[in-house]
């Protein structure tokens, strides 16, 4: 991220109150993840010790210091998702992916194809439990989820099965 | 006293019931999130696209959600001097005939769920549809609908929440409008403490005597803040309430600001919720731009502001101090308490925080009155609550209905009992910090006493069903997974302590437990319970605490004793 | 500021001059209104574990091993005393069966997050807890040496007292650790070691060599150090050199400041020597 744009994102902010998340946010949010070198360049403006922003940036879940891919899948696992199968569908985006069963959850952190494609992570909830299970592509929302419809789902992205 | 709007407002209002009761057919669709992931955008679209070729003369208007989740996407179709109807399950390929049968002067019946001929919107302004269509069931003969009391979500899913004149037409803004100009500060206040309104974020605090106690320190500067970081997995009223209704928390926010004397208000929301985000904000403007929120308020001495600030994904931001410490930039690990928020809170300051659905409840009590208000619900707990009924039960959705109202009569009244014919073993009320409730005690009354009673609490009202096939040692390894992740790791019980939980309760699951395991599992819990700083770390072992207590019989079929 | 601000036991002492009376396990001690009842503890020489706590920094209230019984008439709850404020009458337990019984089990968490520590190790034996029930942590990597309870004093000096904010805790629940940003070299850091001498359980690890400081727990943080003049010793790290010296008014004379503290005092002490044979 320029300076330019990180002053125009700073610019935003008039008041302290929410001002560091919010910038942060923003951050995230034009460039999908927090490069190190805005990290660094927005501790000297804003003369925070980059100490603590580092400290934000790895205690909130929102924020990725590692470039996410073209494509971000979030698989909710909220407690209604959960009772109706999003464990399945983790699985499930896992195999179709290429990752190792099991490694979102246990790594807690988001996975990222090595095509850099598509990074699938868990989210807490989304808060559209009446549609559970549920999962959100990019900025896409997609109700009572099924593992046999993921791939026609994952194809609007532009994935392929291997064999295709 | 007789209130007259400023002319300004006035003309809004007339326009917004133009809007509502339009001299030509009106057309809605719930666009609320789950509305609109299951279609309902796209259903919006294609009808837009059809009367843009056709140019036919009605209006197409968005809304919020009504409630009935399991039902939507849910269109609505009002021919002016005919019921409001409501049509379900509506899909893309449903648009031409809605469309074909809306232009007939008729509805298609065979999509039609119930016709509304009269709402009250509670805020002196009753809107009357019509009468017609009586083969179509009404509204309160549907039993979702019919055995609930709706005051939050009065105009949930029937106005349009983008736009400022459709609120101002069901009387919103009235009550503060009132208030400022013809109510004392305290008069305000002491409405909402006679009222008997409780926190509704969980813990029930009293919202009047939290108000009180801000509002008699003495500083020169204080805030209000509303708590909407919704984050226990299975509860999304306060996203329903801030999409579909967001003046409603305005106007409540505005109250609370006159009642206890400051300027600025700031809204804190989970960064999960981007639409209700949209829908604030907008909502903001409008209500600056009509002299509501801002300096002078309705030409009175009174400015007040509301700012809003995102968290940024974490649960334990829902935690007062761990909030505060959000907003000010900081990680969201809770302090000891005292000093309350209320003594030093944001910037130091004292603050008053409230839940999004407490604000909400605040201009129908001032509109009203407390003896109203005090009438619906039961001893100590006044007023209605808004459950997010989900998980295995049929008839999934938002229900709303007065404090003291059986778990029984939620599932299986309202909720229908477990779907696809299978029986409901138990509920989990409160988020990760509540308990599961066996079949045996759903006569229990849902208010803050009784769950309590039960090792269980009402949280901010999720009621997740679980049916006969549900393992209750998984569901208690999940919640306790959620925590564990969800926990600032401060303290160690928390930190540390559910870490273990989950171990123990990973190797009992995979058939490795032993009946030490158990005595170590029960102990450890009581620990992490009575020893963690905040309500996170107290309240997280609740799941394994009550599943023990009453499904007992699933651990010991696990381990090997 | 309002009176319940969060300020330090030190802090509130100076401001504070009511005398109250508090009991502790059925006696009664004096103390001043508002210190916390574990710095009353600590003075009275009544035994309460604690590693957490430090006077001079605002109370925090994580380690949880403080926690007593407070008493209000037929009713108790369960307290961290670093953070309960003494009050005329107030009454605590230290001891009860119910503080014992959660105490032992925190110590049993404790002997599985810091292993390595012996500190944590008499402290649970002082209780009778000698093993573990829970998975001990076994980080062959960990630049704290499995030693780290997650008190904060580390951090909390280096940001409060210091005001060098050279770490922070990184990640959060059981993951969290602490940290300089990117585990790497952090060049705030003044080679202080404040962090070190505060820390309970002495997890971090520095070495002296040659000309620099390593804070090797710091992401191998490599701070330069002052050559004394005279001796020729590395005594001081330069930036807290700089930083301790502007405060000092008036300034010392350059050659008495560039003097490691040894030979300092040897130059003084030969000059007022010979300042007094003089005048003799």
């Amino acid at each position: 991220m320029d300076e330019k744009t990180l002053d125009e994102i700073i610019s935003r902010y008039d008041s302290p109150s929410g001002r560091l998340l919010g910038i942060l946010s923003d951050i995230q949010n034009e460039e999908r993840y927090i490069p190190r070198e805005s990290l660094e360049m927005l501790s000297g403006k804003l003369n925070v010790h980059l100490s603590q922003l580092y400290s934000l940036v790895t205690f909130y879940s929102f924020f990725s210091l590692e470039p996410v891919g073209d494509h971000r899948i979030t698989v909710c696992m909220g407690t209604a998702c959960h009772v109706k199968g999003a464990g399945e569908i983790l699985r499930n985006l896992e195999e179709l992916l290429g990752f190792p069963v099991g490694i979102t959850e246990e790594k807690r952190e988001p996975v990222t194809t090595d095509d850099n494609a598509f990074t699938l992570e868990i989210a807490r909830c989304f808060g559209a439990c009446s549609i559970a299970p549920v999962l959100r592509v990019d900025n896409n929302l997609y109700g009572y989820a099924k593992p046999e419809a993921l791939p026609t789902i994952l194809k609007e992205y532009g994935w392929r099965r291997d064999e295709d | 006293m007789k209130t007259e709007l400023p002319v300004g407002i006035i003309n809004r209002e007339n326009s917004g019931l133009k809007k509502l009761k339009p001299d030509i057919p009106r057309i809605t669709v719930g666009l609320a999130t789950c509305g609109a992931a299951v279609g309902g955008t796209a259903i919006y679209e294609r009808l837009r696209e059809s009367i843009q070729k056709r140019n036919p003369d009605l209006s197409l208007v968005p809304t919020g959600c009504i409630g009935y989740c399991r039902e939507e996407p849910i269109v609505t179709v009002a021919h002016p001097g005919k019921p409001l109807v409501l049509l379900n399950r509506v899909s893309v390929k449903d648009c031409d005939d809605i469309l074909n049968a809306v232009l007939s002067g008729t509805v298609p019946h065979d999509k039609a769920l119930c016709r509304i001929e009269e709402w009250d919107h509670l805020m002196g302004h009753n809107i009357t549809y019509g009468r017609g269509f009586d083969e179509i069931p009404l509204y309160d003969e549907i039993p979702f609908f019919g055995q609930q009391k709706k005051v939050i979500l009065r105009d949930a899913g029937i106005i349009n929440p983008e736009d400022i004149d459709e609120f101002l037409a069901v009387g919103g803004y009235s009550a503060a409008y009132n208030a400022l100009r013809n109510m004392e500060p305290d008069t305000v206040l002491e409405e909402v403490e006679k009222s008997g309104l409780r926190g509704r974020g969980g813990a029930g605090f009293p919202a009047g005597l939290k108000w009180r106690i801000t509002k008699e320190k003495k500083s020169d500067k204080k805030y209000i803040i509303c708590n909407a970081d919704e984050g226990d997995p299975g509860a999304y009223m306060n996203r329903n309430e801030m999409e579909s209704d967001p003046h409603m928390l305005i106007e409540g926010m505005i109250l609370g600001a006159y009642a206890i004397g400051t300027d600025e208000g700031l809204i804190y929301i989970r960064a999960e919720y981007p639409l209700a985000i949209r829908r604030l904000k907008h909502a903001i403007a409008e209500a600056r731009e009509l002299g509501i929120l801002g300096e002078n308020i309705f030409g009175t001495d009174f400015s007040f502001d509301i700012q809003i600030a995102t968290g940024a994904g974490a649960f334990v931001c829902g935690e007062s101090t761990a909030l505060v410490a959000s907003i000010e930039g900081r990680t969201g690990r809770p302090h000891p308490r005292p000093p309350r928020l209320t003594d030093s809170g944001l910037w130091g300051k004292p603050t008053d925080l409230n839940n999004v659905e407490t604000w909400c409840n605040v201009p129908v009590i001032i509109k009203n009155g407390s003896e109203w208000y005090r009438n619906i619900g039961a001893e100590k707990n006044s007023g209605t609550k808004v459950f997010s009924l989900v998980g295995d039960v049929e008839k999934v959705g938002l229900v709303e209905v007065p404090l003291g109202t059986t778990l029984k009569r939620i599932v299986f009244d309202i909720g229908n009992g477990g779907a696809d014919g299978k029986a409901v073993k138990a509920v989990q009320t409160g988020g990760p910090s509540g308990g599961c409730i066996p079949l045996r005690l759903f006569d229990t009354t849902v208010d803050f006493e009784s769950l309590n009673a039960i090792g269980s609490i009402m949280g901010s009202g999720g009621i997740v069903v679980m049916d006969e096939d549900t393992n209750m040692v998984d569901i208690a390894r999940y919640f306790i997974s959620f925590a564990t992740g969800e926990s600032c790791g401060k303290c160690i019980p928390c930190r540390e302590g559910l870490k273990h939980t989950l171990i123990l309760l990973n190797r009992i699951l995979a058939g490795k437990g032993t009946a030490e395991d158990l005595d170590t599992l029960k102990s450890l819990s009581e620990t992490i319970a009575a020893t963690s700083l905040c309500g996170l770390g107290q309240t997280a072992p609740n799941p394994v605490l009550t599943t023990l207590e009453y499904f007992r019989g699933e651990y010991d079929s696990l381990v090997k004793l | 500021m309002t009176d319940n601000t969060v300020c330090s036991t030190e802090e509130l002492l100076k401001k504070s001059s009511e005398d109250v009376t508090v009991i502790i396990n059925g006696r009664e001690y004096p103390a001043k209104k508002g210190e916390v009842m574990l710095g009353v503890a600590i003075r009275e020489g009544i035994e309460i574990p604690h590693l957490c706590y430090e006077a001079s920094l605002s109370p925090y209230g994580a380690c949880r091993l403080c926690m007593v019984e407070k008493r209000c008439r037929d009713r108790s709850e369960m307290v961290t005393s670093c953070t309960l404020r003494a009050e005329d009458g107030l009454e605590v337990v230290t001891d009860s069966p119910e503080i014992l019984r959660h105490r032992r089990m925190i110590l049993e968490l404790y002997l599985a997050e810091a292993p390595k520590s012996e500190v944590i190790k008499s402290l649970a034996a002082r209780y009778g807890v000698t093993k573990t029930r829970f998975f001990k942590k076994t980080d062959k990597d960990d630049p704290l040496g499995n030693k780290c309870i997650l008190c904060g004093l580390c951090v909390r000096v280096c940001n409060e007292i210091i005001g060098a904010g050279v770490i922070s805790f990184v990640n959060r629940g059981p993951y969290t650790v602490v940290s300089t940003p990117f585990s790497g070299e952090n060049s705030d850091c003044l080679g202080c070691k404040a962090c070190v001498s505060v820390c309970p359980t002495h997890a971090i690890v520095t070495g002296d060599s040659g000309d620099e400081r390593i804070m090797k727990s710091w992401g191998e943080t490599k701070v330069k150090m002052r050559e004394c003049p005279v001796c020729g010793n590395y005594y001081l790290p330069d930036l807290l050199a700089e930083k301790v010296y502007a405060k000092i008014n008036p300034p010392l004379s350059k050659n008495i400041q560039e003097m490691c503290p040894k030979c300092r005092s040897r130059n003084i002490a030969i000059k007022e020597i010979s300042a007094s044979s003089n005048r003799r």
